[in-house]
């Protein structure tokens, strides 16, 4: 009982949306390019390169907007590498994207040691990171305190971003002819959309977010690069995203989740509770969340099926009717 | 399929092969390190002598087994990247059966050890398998969560319960009588190769010539199809994963009782990534496979190499396997037409 009061406190909450920001700036990489019709495994690398071109520039130049800018770049121009490989050269994304991640922890690697002659992670002694947003009035109480003040700039922006993301998904014509090369392709070129051009739109932008999430994970989120720091986000990102169906505000539903998950799962080391087993928590609930999404997707789309086959059935006027189900 | 197209393709591929090397070279010189004693240490790293070849053969087994172990799934259209964890719980259990069980005569102790790694990672694979056949969850989502569940739980025998309470994290070693027997002794190359070889000829044949091959192809061919001429299509993808996780299993036991002894705690790096990346750029052609891995392998192996005498840095290589595979997997980079006639048909 007492370890249960030591790990729900208030601070559980900062702590969460914590843990759930660069998941969530992740989600919105992978909800878009989903929606496209897309599974871009390639985020995962892709917010690599933004993490460290952003604290790298963010280092030299000393400011963090320079920072985010190169983080966001290096998030095009990742992702403008899987996508002209996708669709020019008709790739299978898995293996672009996976060649892409593979590419960014080599490179990454590799431009650590030739730059600043370390490896595995880069601590700098003054480094530059995302502002922290502290609200004076709050700061007087440690409850308050820890509920409104000193968040990193993505944290409060991270739920804006994803009614953005909403909004522009599903009240845009923009976001309305990205749907429905997602949902069915042919259909969409014969609307006179160019569907290559959509697909490719699709995947930059995915790209800004995942370079955002980067940025946030290596200046927000912590202040130092370390190899792989991503560690799986971008894959839980895609989980979330499936999670959602595509929906922006489901998915990130999905990824408080995660990140509730992983900061019970931090305080519990602290209990004693092997750190191991702690670590595997937002991996299992991430596949519980996925199962529970389906069954409940399956019982729906059931429903749906069965709808249709009796409307079919009506419709062959009895030619097939012996054999329609 | 034309001959002129055939030549194209040809070029095509050598030419993909090149590039990156070319880009490599200009990196290096760029360095400041001589590109031709680089790539020359290189091949030396990959093949001279007992060392670098024996290594380049250990390193070829797991690769090719991981990549064998994901073309079976991909034979139903189940996208397994989760061979890793099989990997990592074949070699957990194959460690732990093998100090673990004691007095037994060498053949037993060591097929008994391949049996527990091979079941470990038979059942590890199977868990998403049923996941993603009975409620269609996405194996590409699930299969990577479960990587990290098993390395986390491997981490955690290795730490506490089998730890050898030495400096490192790694188990206690593994009895004589359950290692396997080392071929070209400076090197960790070991009879896991002939075994590796030999699983690989009998999947081989038995996708290409069994009627369990043709349950398998006939349901990543056309699901529906092969649901509607009787065959149950849900106990196919299980059963698919669960060979694939046992052939993982299996690589990882390799590893275990052939090349470490023990296992210590991260001991893969990813290998089964590797092994997935050869499949992917052979686009699951089992020919191809085999050069392929045996590519990836020596790649890695002769970077060591070319590290240790010239100073350019393996992550250098990394990176350019990663441009290599881009390249390979690029339909018509360099379009070459020698058949105005054939125009059409790419």
């Amino acid at each position: 009982m007492e370890m249960l009061s030591s790990i729900f406190t208030y601070s559980l909450l900062h702590a969460t949306l914590r843990m759930s920001t660069p998941v969530i700036l992740a989600t919105m990489a992978a909800v878009v390019s989903r929606q496209g019709g897309i599974t871009n495994i390639g985020i995962e690398g892709t917010m690599l390169f933004g993490a460290y071109f952003g604290f790298v520039s963010a280092y030299v130049s000393g400011s963090w907007i320079w920072g985010l800018a190169a983080s966001v770049l290096a998030g095009v121009l990742a992702s403008a590498v899987i996508g002209v490989v996708h669709l020019k050269y008709n790739t299978h994304i898995f293996v672009t994207g996976f060649a892409v991640n593979m590419l960014a922890l080599g490179l990454t690697r590799f431009l650590l040691q030739q730059m600043f002659h370390v490896s595995g992670a880069l601590l700098v002694d003054r480094p530059v990171t995302l502002p922290i947003l502290r609200l004076s009035i709050a700061e007087g109480n440690p409850i308050t305190a820890s509920l409104f003040s000193s968040y990193s700039l993505f944290e409060p922006l991270a739920p804006l971003l994803v009614a953005g993301v909403w909004y522009g998904l599903y009240r845009t014509s923009a976001g309305l002819r990205l749907r429905s090369v997602g949902l069915h392709e042919p259909a969409a070129r014969t609307a006179g959309i160019d569907v290559r051009r959509t697909k490719m739109a699709a995947i930059l932008l995915s790209g800004v977010f995942a370079g955002m999430a980067g940025a946030h994970l290596s200046m927000g989120y912590s202040s130092m690069f370390v190899e792989n720091m991503t560690n799986g986000r971008g894959f839980m990102a895609l989980a979330a995203a499936n999670f959602g169906g595509g929906n922006p505000l489901y998915a990130c539903l999905g990824c408080l989740v995660f990140g509730f998950s992983d900061s019970v799962a931090i305080r519990l080391q602290s209990t004693g509770f092997p750190a191991q087993f702690v670590l595997m928590i937002p991996y299992l609930v991430t596949v519980v969340v996925l199962t529970s999404a389906m069954i409940g997707h399956l019982r729906r789309s059931d429903a749906a099926r069965i709808a249709r086959k009796l409307a079919d059935e009506v419709r062959v006027d009895g030619k097939h009717a012996d054999k329609t189900w | 399929m034309n001959r002129r197209i055939n030549l194209s393709y040809g070029l095509n591929f050598i030419l993909s092969l090149l590039l990156p090397f070319m880009l490599g070279a200009i990196i290096i010189a760029l360095l400041g390190h001589d590109p031709q004693e680089a790539f020359r240490e290189l091949f030396r790293g990959a093949f001279v002598g007992r060392l670098s070849l024996g290594t380049t053969l250990q390193k070829w087994v797991p690769v090719l087994l991981t990549g064998l172990a994901f073309c079976i799934t991909s034979q139903v259209r189940y996208f397994n990247i989760g061979v890793e964890g099989c990997f990592y719980m074949g070699a957990l259990f194959s460690a732990g059966a093998g100090f673990l069980i004691t007095g037994l005569p060498a053949y037993l102790h060591i097929s008994l050890c391949f049996l527990v790694g091979i079941f470990a990672g038979a059942i590890w694979a199977t868990i998403p398998g049923m996941l993603r056949a009975w409620w269609q969850v996405n194996e590409s989502c699930s299969t990577i969560m479960f990587n990290y569940v098993a390395i986390q739980f491997a981490s955690f025998m290795i730490v506490n319960p089998w730890s050898a309470k030495s400096a490192a994290s790694q188990t206690v070693p593994i009895l004589p009588s359950a290692a396997l027997s080392r071929l070209m002794p400076p090197s960790r190359a070991n009879s896991g190769l002939f075994m590796a070889l030999t699983l690989y000829i009998v999947v081989f044949w038995a996708i290409k010539k069994t009627r369990l091959g043709f349950k398998l192809r006939s349901t990543g061919g056309n699901p529906f199809f092969t649901d509607y001429i009787g065959f149950d299509t849900r106990r196919i993808v299980v059963l698919a994963t669960a060979i694939s996780g046992a052939v993982g299993g299996f690589a990882g036991s390799i590893e275990t009782l052939g090349v470490y002894g023990n296992i210590i705690d991260g001991f893969s790096g990813w290998v089964a990534f590797d092994g997935m990346l050869a499949a992917l750029i052979s686009k699951n052609n089992l020919w191809l496979l085999p050069v392929y891995s045996f590519m990836i392998a020596a790649l890695k192996t002769g970077a060591l190499g070319m590290e240790r005498f010239t100073g350019v840095p393996k992550a250098l290589i990394d990176t350019l396997i990663a441009i290599l595979i881009i390249f390979l997997t690029m339909e018509n980079l360099f379009r070459f037409r020698f058949s105005r006639r054939e125009g059409g048909t790419k």
